[in-house]
């Protein structure tokens, strides 16, 4: 994304509140942030043109590249050291998981939004705990946040 | 499993999920749990190819849709993954008019938060299986 910033500032397609509302907008779309970025960057360039072509630059590439490798993967998985291999290798990608969900976090563990913050996460983790489906969970939690956001003002995060 | 099948389960894992990676436990739950597509160790497997490629972190997915789906898999998971990006176009319009309010604000950010709890107890979940995986791997060689 910072990158993309540079690239596009530098060649005076992109100022910097643009780039603040787009990585708004992408931390807002669901699933992942980058190509939400760039769906936005390339409407904002292109219309339709430039957002589909920049989804399917940004997207190609990597999913054929993750093809090829799965598709190795499942070829050498029988052999005992492959195996132990992989499986470290999963436990250091473990640590990418816990990193993502403390980007997730990090803007809330900030005083005004704190309380609120942990209202949410002690409630999500209890319908954890009681097997209520991950979809449920996010809409209960919507819920709740709207319920108890009070006198909150947007500046309170971020 | 079809490959219809697939774009529809990763659109909903996809749709709900605010991070690359956050549309893994409900990706758990129907694949691995539910419809039992895929085994554990496969999800993991996954998960490490698409950290080992450059590239979208949520990108995974691709891979999730090769292996429960063969190439038809991949293709449905991919436009899967773009899908969603796309609500970018009105996204912008409607932040402007609606998330200077504190309640929507609040419902956003209530789901970020949500979100991310789910991503830590995937992350458990993996390491307990990973490590389940690595000491029968040590004993096999034994």
């Amino acid at each position: 994304m910072e990158l993309l910033r540079r690239t596009f500032t530098a060649n005076g397609s992109l100022d910097e509140a643009d780039n603040a509302g787009l990585v708004a907008v992408s931390r807002l779309t669901p699933g992942t942030n980058i190509l939400a970025y760039c769906v936005g960057l390339g409407w904002s360039l292109h219309r339709w043109s430039g957002a589909l072509s920049a989804l399917v630059a940004s997207s190609l590439p990597a999913s054929l590249i993750i093809c090829v490798l799965t598709a190795a993967i499942v070829r050498v998985d029988r052999y005992p050291a492959v195996r132990m291999v992989l499986a470290v290798a999963v436990l250091a990608a473990t640590l990418l998981v816990f990193s993502s969900a403390a980007s997730l976090l990090r803007p809330y563990l900030r005083r005004p939004a704190l309380v609120r913050a942990s209202i949410v996460a002690i409630v999500s983790g209890a319908m954890l705990l009681a097997d209520v489906t991950p979809v449920r969970i996010l809409l209960l939690s919507a819920a709740l946040g709207a319920a108890i956001s009070g006198s909150a003002r947007p500046s309170d995060v971020e | 499993m079809s490959a219809i099948v697939v774009y529809v389960l990763l659109l909903k894992a996809i749709a709900t999920s605010f991070a690359g990676m956050g549309s893994l436990p409900q990706i758990q739950q129907d694949f691995v749990e539910t419809r039992h597509a895929l085994s554990v160790e496969q999800l993991n497997q996954a998960v490490l190819v698409g950290r080992s490629t450059p590239g979208p972190i949520g990108a995974y997915v691709v891979s999730v849709g090769y292996l429960a789906a063969g190439w038809p898999g991949a293709i449905a998971a991919w436009l899967a993954m773009m899908t969603p990006a796309l609500a970018a176009i009105p996204l912008v319009v409607l932040m402007q008019r609606w998330l200077h309010l504190p309640r929507v604000r609040a419902a956003v950010d209530a789901v970020v938060i949500a979100s991310a709890i789910l991503l830590l107890a995937s992350g458990f979940r993996m390491a307990a299986d990973a490590w389940r995986q690595l000491a029968s791997a040590q004993l096999s060689q034994w």
